[in-house]
């Protein structure tokens, strides 16, 4: 490969049949998609989902409209995917939302307090996203862990603007139900 | 109001950072397993409509199709996942065989290859990649033409008692589709060419070339002529056409060197 070429220009060139220039987009869009597959829920099947979900997305590459981002679009197939998955996953796993361990560690040996309980915070609210029910966990892992504005959030999940808001903001209520009594523990330490 | 806004930001910040320290497997590089899934159904992508009139939609009544690569399809057929897999084409040296309607041809018998270009065989073997073979049993030639800028050789033969045959030769890279073949699966028996696996296809069915960028070249859309035999050696693919028994089919491919 040459010269670098945009999105826009691999998106063109992929819809004429050139894989070369689809493979520029899957290599430019497989780490986002991935951590997006694993978050949404897939967990180990990440690495199918995304695959299934790039073969898709080439398929489908004459639905795409010229000049608009690829990476919400492909994350909306991702997303369906992994949707699919979980759909037909017997059980439900339980998700693997998990913080670096050895960041933890690393902050529990020798650090100051605050950060201690920051992190212990933090474990805690990440156990609480995860227990979050299915769209509201959704929507938090959208908005806050893939960093997508919620007008990108309403085109992954499929949802209309109004129900990403709702749910969202439903979803921190909850949230912050769970952390208060951190925040308590907090006020009466501090 | 204010209160609200301040424990809403304190949340969401939080979430921020709990994300970015957030474990996630490392993501394997799926360039070439996307690719090679690509490769197997550009040609598919691109599939023209069958065509509508009726008669020919009765007598090519097989809606399912078959997909096997050739290359896999022993590991394919020995395992139960692959069976199931084993859906819409067969694939066999550059050529893909689809149980199902074909797309409409052009009328009369005019049909050609892109660029279709008669000349020497000498000259011809400057023109292409790959090595053309000469099958010993029919010997040189009556005629030898390159199409698609050095993508396709044709070799022409007029031989008793066989009448016209045409053999097509083009580079065996295994992931390149040169022609799509609809037909009923029945029509199509497994042989072996000189160690290698091969297609023996009884009965004419519907030929068309697919280009470079993996389109149907519906210009070159054609019954064929009698039965047909594929096969390939490590550098080129060979698809031999004309009014042969399978013996003397198999006996001319042997000789191709």
């Amino acid at each position: 490969m040459g010269r670098a070429i945009d999105d826009a220009e691999a998106v063109a060139r992929a819809r004429d049949g050139d894989l070369d220039a689809y493979a520029v987009l899957v290599a430019r869009y497989t780490l986002r998609a991935h951590r997006a597959a694993f978050l949404l829920g897939a967990g180990e099947e990440a690495g199918d989902v995304v695959q299934e979900a790039f073969v898709k997305a080439f398929r489908h590459l004459s639905q795409f409209r010229a000049g608009a981002p690829f990476g919400p679009w492909l994350l909306r197939i991702v997303a369906n995917e992994t949707r699919n998955l979980t759909r037909s996953r017997r059980r439900r796993e339980a998700l693997a939302l998990r913080l670096g361990t050895a960041e933890l560690e690393g902050t529990a040996a020798g650090s100051p307090a605050d950060e201690v309980l920051a992190a212990e915070r933090r474990a805690q609210l990440v156990a609480a996203v995860s227990a979050l029910p299915d769209r509201e966990r959704q929507v938090v892992v959208c908005r806050y862990f893939l960093d997508l504005s919620e007008a990108e959030t309403a085109q992954v999940l499929a949802w209309p603007l109004g129900s990403v808001k709702s749910r969202k903001a439903r979803a921190l209520n909850r949230l912050r139900g769970l952390l208060a009594p951190v925040e308590q523990n907090r006020v009466t330490n501090g | 109001m204010a209160d609200r806004a301040g424990w809403q930001d304190a949340v969401e910040s939080e979430l921020r950072a709990a994300g970015r320290e957030l474990t996630v497997p490392p993501a394997s590089d799926l360039t070439a397993a996307v690719r090679q899934r690509l490769e197997g159904s550009t040609v598919q992508r691109r599939q023209v409509p069958a065509l509508g009139t009726g008669a020919l939609r009765r007598q090519l009544g097989w809606r399912a199709a078959l997909i096997v690569v050739a290359a896999l399809l022993t590991v394919l057929i020995a395992t139960p996942q692959g069976r199931a897999a084993v859906i819409g084409v067969l694939r066999f040296a550059g050529v893909e065989l689809r149980q199902e309607p074909g797309p409409a041809r052009s009328p009369g018998s005019n049909a050609s290859l892109p660029g279709e270009r008669r000349m020497p065989l000498e000259r011809a073997r400057l023109q292409v990649s790959f090595p053309i073979l000469i099958p010993a049993a029919l010997g040189q030639p009556d005629g030898v033409v390159v199409s698609d800028r050095g993508r396709v050789v044709s070799l022409i033969y007029r031989r008793a008692p066989y009448g016209l045959v045409r053999l097509d030769e083009f580079a065996g890279r295994f992931n390149t589709v040169y022609f799509q073949k609809f037909l009923s699966l029945r029509m199509m028996t497994e042989v072996e060419v000189n160690g290698t696996k091969g297609a023996w296809i009884k009965g004419p069915h519907e030929l068309v070339y697919v280009t470079r960028d993996g389109t149907l070249a519906t210009a070159s859309a054609r019954l064929t002529v009698g039965n047909t035999l594929i096969w390939g050696t490590s550098q080129v693919a060979l698809r031999l056409e004309g009014k042969l028994s399978k013996p003397a089919a198999l006996a001319i491919a042997s000789s191709a060197h």
